[in-house]
């Protein structure tokens, strides 16, 4: 008899909800959390500053393509950092130029400009167009500002367990907006992503719209080490809803070749390289 | 009401002295360009060459009956050499042929383009056209641009204040785009910065003026406000006198100077030019003769100094921005016989004001005021002392920005006439686009948009590059 009731206790404290629950949230509790994730993320090396070619590639429903070459830099500054994009083909696109001031303070809205050859005047663009998508890609304003890193201004996060990506194991975490409007902005009410634990890279992301819909993934794949930095060679976009993706292609990374600081200026980008 | 139109402005020695000395002109150019790449570019190789055409095709209608109103071809090759010194030499022609005799490159205003700017008319229907030809030469402390080149101030949108450093071609109104109407012209342009300040300094002795519609033309200027309509007088008889155009290459050449940074979020510029005018002034002559009133118009160009500054900032969902420039010596023309030359001198102050709003996806939509008021003026004036237009534009893309449509509304408060123009554009490939688009003016014809009331039309346009 006693031997019958210890196995139902037993029975009962192991199925039990209350023991499930506990047991997956002292797994969880072991994993770093959301917040923790992305401070990791943000905080891996990615130089202090970059030169690199990217190539884009533009794909639709039916399948035609569209591809743009472009050349970027990336430098950090004490307060700020500044990213420049100029695009060097094809002809209709060609010196088209976008540049943008992302403060530290996240009281500060970033400070934007686009240069448009067509009317050869850079233009002031307002950062709440951030969710704007980027010239014709799948990648939003903010998308290309943040590039593989995640904003703890925009969202919280939370470790969900474990995932995988590409076949390398890693944490999933999900970000939702901390207000409505930022949802709004950005055109996302939740995120999805599988961080790599070892590299602190997200490789894979998926994205909701604002009506809760399964609005995109972004897959980040060929990571190699470039001069002693761990960096993305490869994003591809695909967008559920359109059908549309785009494949950006990293190429010539250089994290050590000076980069001048008048290259980030509204001069720079009339001009064009 | 007879009108005067620009186009009898016609000046057989201009064409004489262009054609003359055009081939020393263009040897002489040449030498110049040559000896600037052979000074600065003496170290260094060209290590890239970077060519590209760009053609288009554009087949027009009156929207009244599709009757067929233009077929237009342009070729505009552009070839960069970049020297291993960081030198730039940047070439981009135009080569442009046109069915239209009233919309012909030839038939415009004489005497409007410089000799070392002029297009190479070919017959009736074509011209071939140096568009830009500059070195650009980036030191330690300056940046040189030097030829040939288009130089734009400014933050407002189709219409200008501040970008009037080069003048510009109306022979198609203000429908052309302004990348294409700006008249590019020889000059220097030095960048430095001075403490936080983006300095610019131009010198430009390359005379070109505004370019309007010649005799015959379809936009040939009829208002009022912009030429002297003398009064159904019996015996009134009227010549136009060549222009009296300055000549001396230094004494008359243009300065610019533009201060601009970046302070606290606002993008900010002060901007002064020592220019002429680029609208010829028409003098009026009047004397008495056997058979009654006679009047010799005398074109000449005056100077003005200008003064003005630009801002932009942005606010969440919207941009601030405008610009404002004061000229010091206007002349408007005067009303009726008050005034003895038929000009009135005095001041201008012009601004513009825009707010653009992006709150929806992929979508701009932008106003402006633009307002110009005429200052100490001398005697009665044809035009208001306060002259406003209002714009909005709006633009939308769709798939992934292979789509764009736009709407552009341009109204003149004062006389109530405008221009409404809506385009579609879809992009099939990288390198090719096609568009629709039309243009509709109403309103008075004795105002700026509305003078060209018959002249709507249709558009149908390709697009082809290649690299």
């Amino acid at each position: 008899m006693k031997m019958l009731l210890l196995f139902t206790g037993l029975v009962a404290l192991f199925s039990s909800p209350t023991f499930a629950e506990n047991a997956a949230n002292n797994a969880t509790n072991k994993l770093a959390n959301g917040e923790q994730v992305a401070t990791n993320i943000n905080s891996r090396d990615e130089g202090e500053a970059v030169s690199r070619k990217l190539s884009i590639e533009m794909r639709d429903k039916r399948g035609k393509t569209r591809h743009r070459e472009t050349m970027g830099y990336r430098k950090y500054y004490a307060g700020e950092k500044r990213t420049v994009i100029f695009y060097l083909s094809p002809k209709n696109i060609k010196d088209t130029a976008f540049l943008t001031y992302d403060y530290n303070n996240p009281e500060l809205e970033d400070t934007q400009w686009l240069y448009l050859p067509a009317l050869r005047k850079v233009r002031r663009i307002s950062a709440s167009d951030r969710g704007d998508y980027f010239l014709g890609t799948d990648m939003t304003y903010e998308d290309i500002k943040l590039e593989t890193r995640v904003s703890t201004a925009d969202f919280n996060y939370q470790t969900l367990g474990t995932c995988n990506a590409d076949g390398k194991p890693g944490l999933q975490i999900e970000g939702t907006p901390k207000t409505k409007r930022i949802a709004r902005e950005l055109g996302y009410s939740k995120t999805l992503s599988c961080v790599d634990n070892t590299l602190w890279m997200v490789r894979q992301s998926q994205f909701w719209d604002i009506k809760g819909n399964l609005l995109k993934t972004v897959t980040i794949s060929n990571i190699e080490k470039v001069q002693g930095i761990w960096t993305q060679h490869n994003i591809d976009v695909e967008n559920h809803k359109t059908g549309h993706s785009t494949k950006l292609i990293f190429s010539a990374v250089d994290y050590q070749s000076p980069v001048p600081d008048d290259i980030f200026t509204t001069n720079a980008i009339k001009r064009g390289l | 009401m007879p009108h005067l139109t620009l186009s009898k402005v016609v000046i057989p020695y201009t064409q004489v002295l262009s054609a003359k000395y055009r081939p020393i002109l263009a040897a002489i150019n040449a030498v110049l360009v040559a000896g600037l790449c052979c000074l600065f570019t003496s170290q260094g190789y060209a290590i890239d060459v970077q060519s590209s055409l760009l053609s288009s095709a554009e087949w027009s209608a009156s929207s009244h009956n599709l009757k067929q109103q233009n077929f237009q071809l342009t070729l505009e090759p552009e070839f960069i050499l970049r020297f291993d010194n960081r030198i730039k030499l940047t070439v981009l022609s135009r080569l442009r042929s046109i069915s239209l005799d009233a919309l012909s490159p030839e038939k415009v205003t004489d005497n409007a383009y410089s000799p070392y700017s002029e297009p190479l008319f070919i017959g009736n229907s074509s011209e071939f056209e140096l568009r830009e030809f500059y070195l650009e030469i980036p030191t330690d402390n300056y940046y040189f641009t030097l030829g040939k080149q288009q130089v734009v101030w400014g933050k407002a949108d189709g219409l200008k204040v501040l970008d009037i450093v080069n003048p510009q071609s109306y022979r198609e109104f203000i429908l052309e785009d302004f990348d294409d109407s700006r008249i590019p012209q020889w000059m220097a342009n030095i960048e430095t910065s001075v403490g936080e300040w983006d300095t610019q300094f131009l010198w430009i002795p390359d005379q070109s003026y505004h370019v309007l519609a010649g005799n015959g033309g379809l936009y040939t200027p009829t208002s009022p406000l912009l030429v002297p309509t003398p009064s159904a007088i019996p015996g009134l008889s009227v010549d136009v006198q060549p222009f009296d155009r300055p000549r001396r290459t230094l004494k008359d050449s243009d300065i610019g100077l533009r201060l601009a940074r970046f302070w606290r979020g606002w993008d900010l510029s002060l901007n002064y030019l020592y220019q002429y005018d680029n609208f010829a002034l028409l003098y009026q002559r009047r004397s008495i003769t056997d058979t009654g009133l006679h009047i010799d118009i005398e074109p000449q160009y005056r100077r003005t100094h200008v003064l003005g500054g630009s801002f932009s900032n942005a606010f969440d969902n919207w941009v601030l921005r405008g610009e404002l420039a004061y000229f010091s010596d206007r002349h408007f023309l005067a009303e009726g016989f008050s005034d003895s030359d038929g000009i009135t001198k005095g001041a201008e102050a012009s601004y513009v004001l825009g707010l653009d709003w992006a709150g929806l996806e992929n979508t701009l939509i932008s106003g402006q005021l633009f307002q110009s008021v005429a200052l100490n003026r001398e005697s009665a004036t044809l035009r208001d002392k306060t002259d406003s237009t209002v714009s909005l534009l709006v633009n939308h893309t769709l798939l992934n920005e292979t789509m764009e449509l736009r709407l552009i509304w341009l109204a003149n408060t004062n006389i109530g006439d405008g221009l409404l123009r809506l385009r579609a554009s879809y992009e099939w490939q990288d390198n090719l686009k096609t568009w629709i688009s039309s243009d509709t003016y109403y309103g008075s014809e004795e105002g700026i948009f509305g003078q060209f009331d018959d002249n709507d039309r249709l558009t149908l346009g390709v697009e082809l590059g290649f690299e």
